[in-house]
């Protein structure tokens, strides 16, 4: 009896202790003061979003991750090949999305037999922009991945929203811009896995770099 | 004529200049090793050190610590989880995301989501009989039934039911051909056996964690 108390305490501060030891990010230099400050800061933002029932994004710039997160669990995580960023220092707080990327659904028709195909996977978009509130603009792009004519489409587009943030500034007389901005470079499979898990409203915390 | 191509000619050449110039823009790259800033003593660090270990002890705090159930939709796959090991793994079916017309009412439609976020296992049912919403009858071009009685078919959803609200429950099905695929109207398919399995996991305020 008296040997199962003390096997009973010592696996209690066996998993006390481990408890302990859990970090949310196994990255972290915890020498840097800089990113050791990023790092709580995104965990308060994380706590306030873990204690409601409710699945949020957490983009990790550092580790280059995003995470669909409920509880604080990572349900499931999306590599980012590449990305960019505007004011990144205002990328702080907790943002909401506006609205999901548009999905085609297809209607039932009662008056005919023939059933509608299921929406996919293959039927999420795989370009497309995000908006937030607070102000925070996300785009999401496929990343070139070897293929030359992704890399011209994806330059092209950059390109062509550079050309009238420019000509929208020189007209307004002020950076069309508002807000900051990120934008990410994913595979294709993952921008449409990325924009099926959204949810209108749905919250995102980032966190950023420290190097910068 | 000329002026017009020129200026033309200006905007595309201007134009490049805003895209070649990386203005306010940050390329990536991970944060490497950094040393200390000399604002932060070493006592400093220790503080930041021992809030930030709280803070994550906190967080994991909020984990789920009992068996939860995940559900991917997009990949239509259910997994019991305790912590980060996979204790089930099943193929599914979810919802068809497909859209029909509420009746009389053009600006109103039934979307066939399975809804996306936390939910808790509500209610455990044994031979659930289902009782048909009236979309059922309605995609099928039939009238509503007046009878409720009318509404209640026996034997298609398995033998269990795992209630999580608003009317959507993880069940069984006649069509196991169709797992793996989103054909639903929402509700969360299983093959019987692992309905079952599920079913034996699952407690009343089992969570359910659905993307």
């Amino acid at each position: 009896m008296s040997l199962c108390a003390i096997l009973l305490l010592l696996f209690s501060f066996a998993t006390t202790s481990w408890a302990g030891d859990i970090e949310a990010f196994p990255d972290l230099n915890l020498n840097d003061p800089s990113s050791l400050q990023e790092a709580s800061r995104v965990l308060e933002e994380e706590l306030k979003l873990a204690a409601r029932p409710q699945t949020y994004i957490l983009i990790d710039l550092v580790t280059r991750i995003i995470q669909i997160k409920g509880r604080g669990v990572e349900l499931h995580r999306i590599p980012i090949a590449t990305w960019t960023s505007k004011l990144l220092k205002d990328m702080k707080g907790i943002h909401r999305l506006i609205a999901r990327p548009p999905v085609v659904r297809r209607k039932i028709d009662p008056t005919t037999t023939v059933e509608q195909e299921p929406i996919s996977l293959a039927d999420m978009p795989v370009d497309y922009t995000l908006s937030f509130t607070p102000p925070l603009t996300i785009d999401v792009a496929p990343s070139a991945g070897g293929s030359p004519l992704r890399w011209i489409v994806s330059s092209g587009k950059t390109w062509w929203r550079n050309l009238k943030n420019w000509g929208g500034s020189l007209l307004t007389d002020q950076s069309v811009t508002r807000g900051p901005h990120l934008q990410l470079a994913v595979s294709v499979e993952h921008a449409q896995s990325l924009a099926w898990s959204l949810v209108d409203g749905m919250s995102l915390v980032i966190r950023r770099p420290t190097d910068k | 004529m000329a002026r017009v191509l020129f200026s033309i000619s200006a905007m595309i050449f201007i134009g490049l200049l805003v895209v070649m110039v990386p203005h306010s823009s940050q390329m990536i790259s991970p944060s490497p090793e950094a040393s200390p800033s000399p604002a932060f003593d070493k006592a400093g660090i220790r503080i930041l050190q021992a809030r930030y270990k709280t803070l994550s002890k906190q967080l994991y705090q909020l984990m789920p610590h009992q068996p939860y159930i995940l559900v991917d939709t997009a990949r239509n796959h259910l997994y019991v989880k305790r912590q980060q090991e996979v204790v089930l793994e099943a193929v599914a079916s979810t919802g068809s995301g497909t859209i029909l017309d509420k009746p009389g009412d053009s600006n109103s439609q039934w979307v066939f989501d399975t809804p996306r976020g936390e939910f808790l296992v509500q209610s455990k049912l044994t031979n659930p009989a289902w009782v048909k919403p009236d979309w059922a009858f309605i995609e099928e071009g039939l009238m509503v039934p007046k009878n409720s009685s009318d509404r209640v078919e026996q034997g298609v959803l398995g033998e269990y039911a795992l209630g999580f609200g608003k009317g959507y429950f993880i069940h069984g099905t006649l069509y196991t051909r169709m797992l793996g695929k989103n054909v639903t109207h929402g509700c969360i398919r299983l093959n019987d056996g692992d309905l079952k399995s599920v079913y034996q996991f699952a407690r009343v305020g089992t969570p359910i964690m659905i993307f």
